[in-house]
């Protein structure tokens, strides 16, 4: 079924849309899914991990992202805490050997949990949670709003997420059915998007999409972009190598016990992105010095701007830029906290050369408003209205790294200078044109313990 | 809907009227032609008057859309028409600019730090049209800001026509349609003295 624009808006694309909506568009758009490698053998320890391709974009080795995401988070009803872990792992478990759970063409599903729920298992949690020694905290902390969020960024207090992630709708819609039976679970909200296509030279899928849903400034975003925004986000050099996230690979954490050994920290928000501010007041060059850094140099409309290890900016280079300019880009405001500032080796004896990535991405655009589906809509200002966005996920091995990445998105550098722009103003990289709604962090823990942790002890 | 309706009607009628029609095919509609007149003479250079406008506005300077009638130093101009929708209905807003003896686009100030930045930037095509052979603009400053630009020369002169994206042209692509109407709607008018 060919739709366009008119037609979706007419309605005649919407009524042919079954209970996913617009998203079952994806599938339609996309023009079939990547070409996946076989199933991989064994599972490793860790949940947040999906084995994806690698293809070029412009030049530079770009990571193939799934075509379909999916979160639920949701609260879970006053149960025996055992008993529900047991029905949630098999759930888990029957998706898991339903689906390969290790490539985009199964599905890959990652089980987070808040605080809220640690403090139901206090004890427990007081000895095996971990801490990480460099910030001295907790490595889970309480989620917090950020000097360029709006004082309206609601901080949620879910007490599980689930990120499903695959190339195919239909198995995203089994896993969702086969959580929301569980009747100990309260699902406070689903949200749902893609990213990708568009490598190969077609029109993306986040374009398709925002033509198809008609949102503001859809038809300003480059044709073969792989995100609204315009630039590539996903490649290879930018996201952290395979275990990088995890809490124990750069000895930032006391795991204590050993029980979350193996396991990572993620937040997770929703950002609404004002496409028309950014294609109607930044021309090329400022996007590009916008998204990176002043100075970067770029082709004209190229989307794929390398940020090889040699290409990152450190502190220093960051406060001379800025100096001079009055501004900085997203990318060099970031890497100071981003990237390894010098090699590291990792317990498993994996060198990690100064330069590369730390966190792990695994964000995807969206349509929601800011979600697909809210149990509170008046809290959330859900609307059906379809709006322009991001679902943020990221894993890093603390909650404080991941604090210091985003605060030095705003300029808060880790060494403790700041550097002083008007929160939200165009001198301070993309924030002008995102408006964050929603914040909550979640720990990781390894799959032996994803379902429940600790509520066996 | 009823501005989208007018201007489809306004198309038709200007393929009817005027199928290949120059500059000079048409006049500046009676009722317009006194103000861009007056302009002409003012800045002494020839401007260029609008026959057809998006709804609701029309071109009459001092008329009830005008917002911005002004004329620098060096003859530049922006003649301004603008209606704001306080019930909902959004913003028309199309901006009429002129720079007699100058061919290259002005600066503007820099929307970061000190410095300039080019007042349009941003080319992402070109528009033919009227004998008017002029380049889209699709990130601009000032009275500018937010809209679509077509920016050409004639005779040693640079001029511009633009339009806020905003409801209810929301998209680029309604506003390049207004633009290439407007582009073909116009018509030279010369000093008269």
């Amino acid at each position: 079924m060919k739709i366009d624009r008119r037609s979706f808006l007419g309605g005649a694309a919407a009524a042919a849309l079954g209970g996913a909506g617009i998203y079952e568009l994806v599938d339609q758009l996309s023009g079939g899914s990547p070409v996946r490698s076989a199933a991989a053998v064994g599972l490793p320890s860790e949940q947040h991990l999906l084995d994806l391709q690698t293809t070029h974009s412009e030049g530079v080795p770009v990571i193939v992202p799934p075509l379909h995401s999916e979160i639920l988070t949701a609260t879970v009803h006053d149960v025996d805490l055992r008993k529900a872990q047991s029905e949630l792992e098999d759930v888990l478990r029957g998706l898991e050997s339903k689906y390969e759970p290790l490539t985009p063409a199964g599905l890959g599903v990652t089980v987070g949990w808040g605080i809220p729920y640690f403090a139901r298992v206090r004890g427990a949690a007081q000895r095996h949670l971990p801490f990480d020694r460099r910030a001295r905290k907790p490595v889970l902390l309480p989620t917090r709003r950020f000097p360029s969020d709006p004082r309206d960024t609601i901080l949620e207090h879910n007490d599980v997420a689930f990120l499903l992630r695959s190339d195919a709708r239909s198995h995203i819609d089994d896993a969702e059915a086969r959580l929301r039976a569980l009747d100990f679970l309260h699902v406070t909200s689903i949200r749902r998007g893609f990213a990708g296509g568009g490598f190969a030279g077609k029109t993306s899928l986040p374009k398709k999409m925002a033509i198809a849903a008609g949102v503001p400034g859809a038809d300003l975003i480059p044709d073969t972009s792989e995100l609204f925004l315009g630039f590539t986000s996903t490649q290879k050099a930018g996201l952290g190598p395979r275990l990088i996230a995890n809490h124990e690979t750069l000895g930032y954490v006391d795991l204590r016990t050993g029980y979350f050994h193996g396991g990572t920290h993620m937040h997770l928000s929703h950002i609404s992105e004002d496409l028309e501010a950014w294609y109607l007041n930044f021309d090329f060059s400022e996007r590009v010095l916008t998204a990176f850094a002043p100075g970067q140099k770029a082709k004209m409309n190229q989307q794929t701007v390398p940020q090889g290890p040699k290409d990152v900016h450190d502190e220093a280079q960051l406060q001379h830029s800025f100096g001079k300019t009055g501004r900085f880009g997203h990318s060099a405001s970031i890497q100071p906290t981003s990237r390894l500032q010098r090699n590291h080796v990792g317990p498993d004896g994996t060198v990690y050369p100064k330069g590369t990535a730390i966190p792990q991405r695994a964000d995807f655009n969206t349509l929601d408003n800011p979600f697909f589906f809210s149990a509170n809509p008046a809290r959330d200002k859900y609307t059906k209205d379809p709006a322009a966005g991001v679902h943020f996920v990221v894993f890093n091995p603390t909650g404080d790294d991941f604090e210091r990445n985003r605060l030095a998105m705003d300029g808060r550098l880790p060494g403790g200078k700041t550097l002083p722009v008007k929160q939200r103003s165009r001198a301070q990289g993309f924030n002008s044109v995102l408006t964050t709604t929603h914040r909550q962090n979640y720990l990781v823990p390894p799959r032996r313990h994803r379902s429940f942790p600790l509520a066996e002890l | 809907m009823r501005a989208m309706v007018v201007a489809a009607v306004a198309a038709i009628s200007l393929v009817v009227l005027a199928p290949s029609a120059g500059a000079n095919a048409r006049v500046c509609p009676h009722a317009w032609s006194t103000g861009w007149q007056k302009l002409a003479n003012r800045v002494d250079a020839p401007v260029y008057c609008p026959t057809w406008m998006p709804n609701p506005l029309d071109a009459q300077i001092g008329g009830q859309w005008t917002d911005i009638y002004s004329i620098a130093k060096d003859r530049s101009y922006l003649v301004s028409f603008l209606e704001h929708g306080d019930l909902g209905s959004g913003d028309v807003h199309v901006n009429f600019r002129g720079y007699p003896g100058r061919r290259t686009v002005p600066k503007c100030p820099a929307p970061v730090g000190e410095g300039s930045v080019p007042c349009f930037s941003n080319p992402v095509g070109k528009l033919r049209a009227n004998g008017i052979d002029a380049t889209v603009y699709q990130v601009n400053q000032g009275a500018d800001q937010w809209h679509i630009l077509l920016a050409w020369h004639y005779r040693g002169s640079l001029y511009a026509v633009s339009e806020h994206v905003i409801p209810p042209y929301r998209f680029s692509t309604q506003v390049k349609r207004n633009l290439t109407l407007l582009l073909k709607s116009l018509v030279l008018v010369k000093p008269s003295r």
